[in-house]
């Protein structure tokens, strides 16, 4: 997968990481994403429209989300409600909105699609056609796993 | 007397966000809703100083509603706030009659910030 798909997406984690969580994250090396994987039992989706297009999925454990949206509420929280939820899907939603502005600046218009919330063990997701790279960002919340399947259509 | 905000968002946490900040800074939030259609219908009944508005949301999406606002009333005050900063985006909010343009996620001093550029103290 070409870099230039992939480093807004690493760019806009880093800044709305640290924006929101006040994290400083440690990214890992990136890694081919086998095309059927098994989810963390916690991902955000969002899909990715215009002259790139695919999905980036953001996975945590259960615990990382808990600690992620406590951390966006300004307190822990008793149980996973829809508020939860929703500060969970804006966390995906602003990373990848701030992507969409790094891969506008290099020429690519794109648009996304609003996030969803998936919670449950042992999901499994296959990208049919487009290839994709997986990559950690380490938190004092937990892990952040980010798949990045995106591909240009000039 | 507050000045009165109305907050469009289709997400929830971005909507509590929005009005515990603005409340605690002795804004009157008179109303809040998920969509462009339901930010024009609630534009009509409470006539809010400022409007806050999302861009990408399912109904009516935030340009369009602002273009509806702002033909109702040329003088309506509507600051978008957005995750997605691509300048096109930004022009074309502008040209739909926006006054202000803010990427999420923003600091609080950027939004206070925003709305006394707008409406003044």
């Amino acid at each position: 997968m070409k870099a230039e798909y992939v480093n807004p997406f690493l760019l806009a984690s880093h800044s709305v990481l640290e924006m929101v969580l006040g994290a400083r994250p440690v990214q890992g090396a990136l890694a081919a994403q086998p095309n059927t994987f098994t989810t963390q039992p916690c991902c955000v989706v969002c899909g990715v429209t215009g002259q790139v297009q695919g999905q980036v999925i953001y996975g945590m454990s259960l615990a990382t989300a808990d600690n992620i949206v406590g951390a966006m509420l300004g307190q822990p929280i008793d149980s996973f409600d829809a508020l939860a939820s929703s500060a969970l899907g804006e966390l995906g939603n602003m990373i990848s909105g701030n992507a969409l502005q790094f891969l506008a600046e290099a020429g690519w218009i794109c648009d996304i699609t609003p996030p969803t919330v998936m919670r449950g063990p042992d999901v499994k997701i296959t990208t049919i056609s487009i290839p994709a790279i997986v990559v950690t960002m380490t938190m004092d919340h937990g892990e952040l796993f980010i798949t990045i399947g995106v591909q240009g259509r000039k | 007397m507050p000045k009165k905000i109305l907050i469009t968002d289709d997400a929830l946490f971005m909507r509590v966000t929005l009005k515990n900040l603005l409340v605690n800074n002795g804004y009157d939030v008179v109303g809040e809703a998920i969509n462009g259609k339901e930010a024009v219908e609630r534009y009509s009944t409470h006539h809010p100083d400022v409007v806050f508005m999302d861009i990408t949301m399912p109904i009516m999406d935030g340009i369009a509603a602002t273009r509806a606002i702002k033909a109702r009333d040329p003088n309506a005050n509507v600051i978008m706030c957005t995750a997605m900063g691509q300048k096109n985006l930004v022009m074309e909010a502008i040209q739909a009659g926006a006054k202000d343009f803010i990427v999420k996620p923003f600091s609080p001093e950027r939004v206070l910030e925003s709305i006394i550029k707008v409406i003044g103290k």
